[in-house]
């Protein structure tokens, strides 16, 4: 259980409830983290490492909601475990629909917790691995000239090297020997791979 | 008027046979038994009855004892005793029957007092009786009255808390879920290996804390809720909001409201009922809220402050920055069962100003000019100095 590599930030404004949540984590052997607001936590430095939020519905200042609106905006992307003494419907909906890992009603079970702490870690920790990847993507990307970046994107487009070669007015060898640096530098061992890294990149397919 | 000679002519009867037989004792006759034989015909028959006795006597007189004996003759030289004889016959007559008749008199006007302070004082002892009873009947309705007022008020206390709920569960729930989670750790703790026994104790600690606290908040409500006759103690009115602070604080955070209070460091304590006061002060700060429901685009607060007001008496202030007062809605509020919420009863405010009057202050509203109310009331310091 215990994972020394993440930390599970918990933000309530009581601080029994916090403490008592600290001393259960730090029990199984997860870091924990507290805050009494919202507030202070945002102004909080975060390692880089994976990591979860434990967040009461209802604060003082900026409630757990807005939060949860806050960190979608700014693109931080911590998933977010709510607590509340008393969900209503409406609450619990808005929260799962953005994006919520689970919706605990006070006094939680040690298991539904844990749990979802758990999931929420993965969650957090297969979004960085995803966002490691995508990053290494765009810096091989950026490693690329001018001219091989047009070439890709008429090749992920689906145009033969000799219709690439028509549009951009240069002969089919040249393409290929292009086409072949875009491959090396991209680290594609096939054109199917290629089209996939194009797609995390977000380039668009259009002729 | 048969009396009056009878009587006469008795005494007179009486006189002679007297004198007559004293006559056979001493050589002279004591014609003085005629006089009072005279007054004793004036006392009890009346004037008239007098003048006859002192005609009887003097014909009486002279046939008997004035010579010559036995004829009504009068000798020239008795004639003036004689007359001096009559005379006094009637001056005893007269003082005798005018000293009867101003002492009838008397006795007359006597009665008529007596049966008239009888009179007066039936009617005292009547009206002494109406007087009680319309009393009784008055005191019977005021204690009606008291007793519906005290329901009034429990009922709108009841329902203020009513519109608490929410933040009396949460304000329960949290220490209940702050003992959960501590049990969990603790147990977590001592089945570690090895266990930490310093955490589990830390844990079980904050259990023994939390569970109290709950407990205090349930007790602070039921004491809140419960039905008691009013009492008079000393109180501190800082520490009487800062109680009411707890569910406050909750209420006011769900509203999207900030509660700040403003207390002042020099407070006198003040003589009243705690619960009653706490009454007031929640119903402002919950009417405060209500109006601040719709409130955007200036930041939502309650503030409730106290101050000194003068020597005699401390203020306590509730402003909100919500609606604020029309003059119409400013005019009707203190009125019972006005209201311009949809559940309420609009009791509280009327409840509210009662207990201000019943502790001799005073209850009013301000509309502010920058949209919200203000809501205040006087307690006075009363004249004792503050025992602890």
């Amino acid at each position: 259980m215990s994972d020394p590599n993440s930390i599970v930030y918990v933000v309530d404004d009581d601080a029994s409830v916090r403490n008592s949540v600290g001393s259960l984590l730090r029990s199984v052997g997860l870091r924990a983290e507290l805050f009494g607001s919202t507030e202070d936590f945002l102004s909080a430095a975060r390692p880089e490492i994976p990591g979860c939020l434990v967040l009461d519905v209802r604060l003082p200042g900026m409630t757990g909601l807005e939060l949860q609106g806050e960190i979608g905006r700014a693109g931080i992307g911590i998933p977010i475990v709510f607590v509340t003494g008393h969900g209503d419907i409406r609450m619990v909906s808005r929260a799962m629909k953005a994006g919520a890992v689970e919706f605990l009603t006070k006094p939680f079970r040690k298991q539904e917790l844990l749990a979802a702490i758990h999931q929420a870690l993965d969650r957090d920790r297969a979004r960085r691995e995803q966002e490691a990847k995508l990053c290494a993507l765009r810096s091989r990307f950026e490693r690329l000239t001018s001219r091989e970046r047009e070439v890709l994107h008429f090749v992920v487009a689906g145009l033969t090297n000799k219709q690439v070669a028509g549009k951009l007015g240069l002969s089919e060898i040249t393409i290929k020997i292009h086409r072949g640096h875009v491959m090396q530098k991209m680290e594609a061992d096939s054109l199917a791979g290629l089209v996939q890294m194009a797609g995390k990149l977000g380039m668009h397919s259009h002729r | 008027m048969v009396r009056p000679w009878g009587i006469a002519l008795s005494f007179v009867a009486m006189a002679l046979v007297a004198t007559l037989l004293l006559q056979r004792l001493f050589p002279y006759p004591f014609l003085f038994l005629f006089f009072p034989a005279v007054m004793a015909s004036a006392w009890f028959g009346g004037m008239s009855a007098g003048l006859l006795a002192v005609v009887a006597s003097t014909v009486l007189v002279d046939y008997f004892f004035v010579p010559p004996f036995h004829s009504f003759a009068i000798n020239a030289t008795d004639g003036t005793y004689f007359a001096a004889f009559v005379v006094c016959a009637l001056v005893a007559s007269w003082v005798s029957s005018s000293k009867k008749q101003s002492e009838e008199a008397l006795r007359e006007a006597r009665d008529r007092l007596e049966i008239r302070v009888a009179e007066r004082t039936a009617e005292l002892e009547r009206s002494n009786a109406e007087l009680r009873r319309s009393m009784q009947e008055h005191e019977i309705a005021e204690q009606t009255l008291r007793k519906t007022q005290a329901d009034l008020a429990h009922l709108s206390k009841v329902m203020t808390m009513g519109e608490l709920t929410c933040s009396i569960a949460h304000e329960v729930s949290q220490p209940l879920a702050a003992v959960v989670t501590n049990g969990h750790a603790c147990l977590e703790w001592l089945s570690a290996a090895p266990p930490d026994v310093g955490e589990a104790r830390t844990a079980a600690e904050r259990i023994i804390r939390d569970g109290t606290r709950a407990g205090v908040v349930l007790g602070r409500i039921r004491a809140l809720v419960k039905k008691e006759a009013p009492t008079r103690d000393w109180l501190d009115m800082n520490e009487v909001i800062r109680e009411l602070g707890v569910l406050l604080r909750d209420e006011a955070a769900r509203a999207g409201v900030s509660l700040r209070l403003d207390l002042a460091t020099d407070l006198p304590r003040v003589k009243g009922d705690r619960i009653q006061l706490q009454q007031v002060v929640l119903n402002l700060a919950v009417n405060g809220l209500d109006a601040m429901r719709g409130t955007t685009g200036r930041p939502r607060e309650l503030l409730i402050c106290t101050a000194k007001e003068s020597s005699a008496a401390i203020l306590i202030q509730v402003r909100d920055s919500g609606a604020g007062l029309s003059a119409e809605i400013a005019a009707e509020i203190f009125r019972p069962f006005f209201t311009t919420k949809p559940q309420g009863i609009g009791m509280g405010l009327p409840i509210s100003r009662s207990i201000v009057e019943s502790h001799q202050g005073r209850l009013w509203a301000t509309p502010l000019s920058g949209g919200g109310s203000l809501f205040q009331f006087t307690v006075p310091i009363g004249s004792r100095d503050h025992d602890e």
